[in-house]
């Protein structure tokens, strides 16, 4: 952790330090939530949500001081498997690099990783990372191309020629896709070196840019061993584009979470208000530590990373 | 019918009219994406395995099972011999269906076997066991190393590494899914 701070600290990011407890969050419909309440005996009660990434104060700085900024930061996640690869929290190095793109985060995230890599570290985590885009691997490994796929009816036939009967007629193009690249494509990844695959299709939402002309975002993940241990976005800066992005989300967590009883977290409808033309050009590194620390040592278990992980607790 | 979400392990589900039991099942929510479970299946009868990544919402066919418990007798290197303690009756099962429980299940001990339709399925063993050490190498005089470790057998025969204190007699508590040491038991 040291090595990577005086890494980043030397390239001129800023060290910042954001609350763990937020009144409101980014809505996410994949990521589960914990809340707590708030009780003021002069303000009344309010509930709070612990993050699932520093994210949302994270952007709202680089608007203010439009420099690069990173932190080590405690994230939770709800209803996520707890084992080997899974803890509800957990620590998570975020790092913004303005002025930079997607390409440009590869190659800072291979400098970072290849810089301060723990003695003995297997090479499979070390530089060169190979790059693919979601397409390549989905054409080489699963012998199907995003490109002719667009159409919903053309992707669902696809998959019943390659023995994925889709039985639920309203499943998304999204979940499509994932059963396609999770079944035949991501076990099949190269792992003898980390893997950046890039290009990740539009219909998966989120708050990356679409890569113009295309039908991909400019988001990567990376993956070393076949975990994935980090996640990047062009950052998408368009108010309009946030501000529908949140609106149709927000819809979609409450309208599946209600009828659960399952966290619905507060949005903040003025978010999108941070940025605009002012805001500066970002690319944005979720990076999972306790993945990449126990991928150094040679472990295949975050218990070994991790004190008093809750799998001690409650498996 | 099931979803796909509550298949655990042990769960038995019928596939192309062959059973399987999931040994294995991981929750996984590809980045930004819907809810998907990855499982390993194993059919006892061949020892095949499948892998089947399913959303949570698919359906799966269940089938109805029984757990009964079996004294353990023997294996002749091809079968493991059991006996069912209620009736007496005499079963095997091929020891290629569970590999590693040779090194594990101990002689005499009665384990809960699952079965459908009568044939034995699957076989449960405890996430932890107690073993005695059969073997050990002595430690190394002057061998101080923090964390220093060697291996040992167990009476099953199962090879587990463990801190060098540990001496032949003693008693070991081990998990049986990842075959780690866990603790010297002093009783």
């Amino acid at each position: 952790m040291q090595a990577i701070r005086t890494w980043l600290n030397e390239r001129g990011y800023l060290e910042v330090s954001t609350p763990t407890l937020s009144p409101d969050l980014i809505p996410e419909p994949t990521i589960q939530n914990f809340s707590t309440r708030l009780i003021s005996e002069f303000l009344g009660e309010r509930e709070f949500y612990l993050i699932p990434s520093p994210e949302i104060h994270m952007k709202k700085i680089i608007g203010e001081i439009r420099r690069s900024i990173y932190q080590f930061s405690r994230c939770f996640r709800n209803s996520e498997q707890v084992g080997s690869l899974h803890n509800p929290e957990f620590t998570m190095l975020e790092y913004y690099t303005v002025d930079c793109d997607d390409e440009s985060s590869i190659a800072i995230t291979e400098e970072l990783i290849g810089t301060t890599a723990l003695p003995g570290c297997p090479k499979e985590l070390l530089p060169p990372f190979k790059r693919m885009t979601v397409n390549e691997a989905c054409s080489t490994y699963g012998n199907f191309d995003l490109d002719h796929l667009q159409d919903i009816g053309k992707l669902r036939e696809k998959a019943r020629s390659l023995g994925f009967p889709i039985e639920d007629h309203t499943e998304s193009w999204e979940a499509t896709f994932n059963r396609l690249f999770l079944n035949l494509v991501e076990p099949r990844l190269p792992q003898a070196c980390p893997l950046v695959l890039c290009d990740y299709p539009m219909q998966i939402e989120c708050l990356a840019k679409r890569k113009a002309g295309t039908f991909y975002r400019r988001r990567w993940e990376l993956y070393a061993k076949g975990v994935e241990i980090a996640n990047c976005y062009d950052e998408e800066t368009d108010v309009q584009v946030i501000k529908d992005y949140y609106r149709r989300h927000y819809a979609m967590l409450a309208s599946q979470r209600a009828p659960l009883h399952q966290v619905i977290p507060d949005v903040d409808e003025h978010f999108a208000d941070y940025f605009g033309s002012s805001y500066p050009q970002s690319s944005g590194v979720a990076l999972g530590f306790d993945r990449l620390l126990m991928l150094e040592l040679g472990l295949d278990n975050l218990g070994g990373v991790i004190l008093f992980p809750l799998s001690d607790i409650i498996l | 019918m099931i979803k796909a979400g509550q298949i655990d392990k042990g769960t038995a589900l019928l596939i192309k009219g062959q059973p399987f039991i999931c040994v294995e099942r991981e929750f996984v929510n590809p980045g930004k994406g819907s809810a998907f479970v990855r499982l390993k299946l194993k059919s006892p009868s061949t020892g095949q395995t499948l892998r089947e990544t399913m959303k949570t919402q698919d359906n799966a066919e269940d089938i109805t099972v029984e757990d009964r418990d079996c004294q353990y007798l023997y294996n002749d290197g091809e079968m493991f011999h059991f006996m069912l303690t209620e009736t007496f009756e005499q079963i095997e099962i091929p020891m290629t269906s569970f590999p590693d429980y040779q090194y594990i299940m101990k002689d005499g001990e009665t384990y809960r076997v699952t079965f459908w339709e009568h044939s034995p399925l699957d076989i449960q063993v405890p996430a932890k066991v107690i073993f005695t050490v059969a073997e050990a190498e002595e430690a190394i005089k002057g061998d101080t190393v923090t964390g220093a470790t060697k291996m040992v057998t167990t009476e099953t025969g199962l090879t587990v590494r463990v801190p060098i204190f540990i001496k032949q007699g003693e008693k070991i508590l081990v998990n049986t899914e990842t075959k780690e040491y866990l603790e010297r038991v002093n009783k």
